[in-house]
């Protein structure tokens, strides 16, 4: 099944009216990868998702799906699964029936569509519920069901949108696992949107990072989170959002709430930068710069300080062992390659 | 009547002496009187005619011939059994109900599903579709017999005649007749249907049938196994609702034919009018209309268990 499900995206723009839902959106899908959506609420995710599935038009550019034009393709010829954020389930029919719907369209044997729909329910553990309708399963069922629909029918390419934003803390992580693997096995390209960043980091080789209607970086997970190209995506990535700062840039130094802090970066001349430090970047240092505790937000394994540096806030991650207690005055630094420098006007990454 | 009845089976309470309850009590004699008025109304028009009909129904009663009325028991039920007339009344009867009614479902579930896929102008279509509902019967069998079935002149005659199919006695040909009086009744109905069928169209959800086509379903089958099932309710009771009013017509076809020519249009209601009103047999007439509700309780009751069976 490789070289299956190779997407290009060119200069997709879709306008609804004056609003521009998407501004020109370009990237490749490689076959059988596991390529994520990632970006905050409207910024364009299931947008992008629907014009690939074929189910809106763009405005204007092009679609390929291995090496073919499809922009103008029905979405009943592309080939495609899809999980809907909204499940998009068949009312009337029951779970198995749902599940089986894929299967009967494709005219499979029936023999052959009652074990596919046992097994595909069984993956997503509804198997127990085969014989409900949608209406007497809750959210979460639903979504799995969905889920199961989609997987079910052996397509080229597999969309999920949103498909584990039902889902309790704990079902959220096995089904994450079991999607993951699933997706291995049958080395199907999958493209998977969510605004949930870790659920991005763990589960996408590729990731593309949406920011009202734009594409603003692309790369693994890996490289977005040590390379954030933008503000924006630097303070969206990470959790907590890494801290940023106005600083100024001095010969290999910035200079941050009056105190010098050693950076890697080198840029041509003294400058006003925004500095981006990671949370669990900083770390305690008698030579640092000096910070009030505010608050302390224990998470168990770990805690989330809100420090005061002489006026700017800034957040630090610490281990269980040594959290100092609210009012304590710290003193806190960071590694110069841990420093990012942003410029505060075009907002991107120096 | 009604409210001394409602009140005697308050006063069997032993505990009235109760003061919430003695005021309960009252409140619900009030309510009681307040009913009264118009359940005696409703017993006055509907059930005392209903039971008038059936006494009259074990009568005879020939205004032409009074001399030989008298209580005459089953006689004409027995006669009506035995009646070729009463059975090819209600044979035309079934006929013109079942066709004018899987006509009006079927036409009105098209013109839902072509309205549905209109970018504009779904509103004039709404408001000029339903214009025909609001017309009284008699009054659309008058604008059919003149308007569009006269001879020559009439407009479904001059789309015959320009068809090349040449002019055609719409209603003095047995056949065709009947097949006017079913088409009158579907035009003025299937606005009825349509709207009903639209309403409910509107109301499913669009992203099962973007998942639908996702699974590569046809367009024929996301209407056979998602569109229909999902109408299913609103078409029984369309059909349960129009069942009911199509046994029962009257005014449209006594306008265009009067049942005729001779006994071709003449459904089981339009017999039961001639026998008591033209040849004033009003003993026979009562029982042919009892047969007729009869008929009509039977088809609605079978109709709702099978609504009721899914
Ligand atoms: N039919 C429409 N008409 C007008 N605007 C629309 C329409 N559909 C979407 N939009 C707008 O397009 C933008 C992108 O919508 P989209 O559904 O792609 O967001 P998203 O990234 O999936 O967000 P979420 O995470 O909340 O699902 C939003 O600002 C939305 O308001
Ligand atoms: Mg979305």
């Amino acid at each position: 099944m490789t070289g299956r499900g190779h997407v290009k995206f060119r200069d997709i723009v879709k306008m609804h009216g004056e609003f521009a839902a998407l501004k020109g959106v370009s990237f490749d899908i490689e076959p059988g990868e596991f390529f994520a959506l990632l970006g905050p609420s409207g910024s364009g995710k299931s947008t992008t998702l629907r014009i690939l599935a074929g189910l809106d038009a763009p405005t204007a550019g092009h679609v390929f799906i291995d090496g073919k034009d499809v922009t103008s393709t029905d979405a009943r010829d592309r080939d495609i699964a899809m999980v809907f954020q909204s499940y998009a389930l068949y009312p009337h029919m029951t779970v198995a029936e749902n599940i089986a719907f894929p299967l009967e369209m494709a005219r499979l044997p029936k023999a052959a569509i009652g074990s596919a729909v046992k097994e595909a329910a069984q993956k997503v553990k509804i198997e127990h519920l085969l014989g409900r309708k949608p209406g007497q399963l809750s959210g979460g069922q639903q979504q799995r069901c969905a889920l199961a629909r989609a997987i079910v029918r052996k397509a080229r390419l597999f969309l999920l949108d949103e498909p584990l934003s039902n889902l309790d803390a704990k079902l959220r992580l096995e089904t994450r696992a079991e999607l993951k693997k699933l997706q291995r096995s049958l080395g199907v390209t999958a493209v998977y949107v969510t605004h949930d960043q870790e659920e991005a980091m763990t589960l996408a080789d590729r990731m593309a990072v949406f920011m009202a209607g734009e594409i603003q970086q692309v790369g693994t997970p890996a490289e977005v989170f040590a390379q954030p190209n933008s503000i924006d995506i630097a303070g969206f990535i990470g959790n907590p959002p890494m801290n940023l700062v106005p600083a100024r840039y001095t010969n290999g130094d910035i200079l941050v709430a009056g105190h010098r802090l050693k950076t890697a970066a080198r840029l041509p001349d003294e400058r006003d930068v925004i500095a981006g430090l990671r949370p669990s970047a900083l770390r305690i240092a008698p030579d640092g710069l000096k910070a009030q505790v505010d608050l302390v937000e224990d998470l168990g394994d770990m805690a989330v300080l809100d420090l005061n540096c002489g006026g700017t806030i800034m957040r630090m991650r610490v281990g269980d062992h040594d959290v100092p207690r609210e009012g304590d005055t710290i003193y806190v630094t960071a590694r110069p390659q841990d420093i990012h420098l942003f410029d505060p006007t075009t907002r991107k990454r120096l | 009547m009604a409210a001394s009845a409602l009140a005697s089976a308050e006063t069997g309470n032993p505990g009235a002496g109760d003061f919430g309850h003695a005021l309960a009590q009252r409140e619900r004699r009030f309510a009681a009187a307040l009913l009264a008025p118009a359940f005696l109304a409703l017993l006055a028009t509907t059930t005392f005619p209903l039971i008038f009909l059936v006494w009259t129904s074990t009568y005879r009663m020939n205004l032409a011939m009074p001399f030989m009325n008298g209580f005459v028991g089953f006689e004409n039920y027995r006669m009506l059994l035995i009646d070729e007339r009463f059975w090819s009344s209600l044979l035309i009867s079934l006929v013109y109900t079942g066709t004018t009614v899987a006509l009006q479902v079927a036409i009105g579930l098209a013109l839902a599903l072509l309205v549905m896929d209109m970018k504009r102008g779904q509103g004039w279509f709404r408001l000029i579709a339903i214009l025909p509902v609001v017309l009284s019967p008699a009054v659309v069998g008058m604008i059919w017999r003149t308007f569009m079935l006269a001879p020559d002149f009439g407009i479904v005659d001059f789309l015959a005649i320009n068809a090349g199919l040449g002019s055609q006695n719409w209603l003095g040909d047995p056949t065709l007749a009947m097949v006017s009086v079913i088409a009158i009744h579907t035009w003025q109905w299937t606005p009825f249907a349509f709207m009903v069928l639209l309403a409910s169209l509107a109301s499913l959800p669009e992203d099962i049938y973007e998942a639908a086509r996702l699974d590569r379903a046809t367009a024929w089958q996301r209407f056979r196994r998602i569109t229909l099932p999902l109408l299913r309710p609103a078409i029984v009771m369309v059909v349960i609702m129009r069942t009911m009013v199509a046994l029962t017509a009257f005014a449209a076809i006594f306008t265009v034919t009067g049942g005729g020519p001779g006994t071709a249009t003449e459904i089981l209601n339009l017999y039961a009018y001639r026998k008591s009103f033209i040849e004033l047999s009003i003993g026979y007439g009562a029982a042919l209309a009892v047969a007729l509700l009869i008929v009509t309780i039977v088809i609605s009751g079978v109709l709702f268990a099978l609504r009721r069976a899914k």
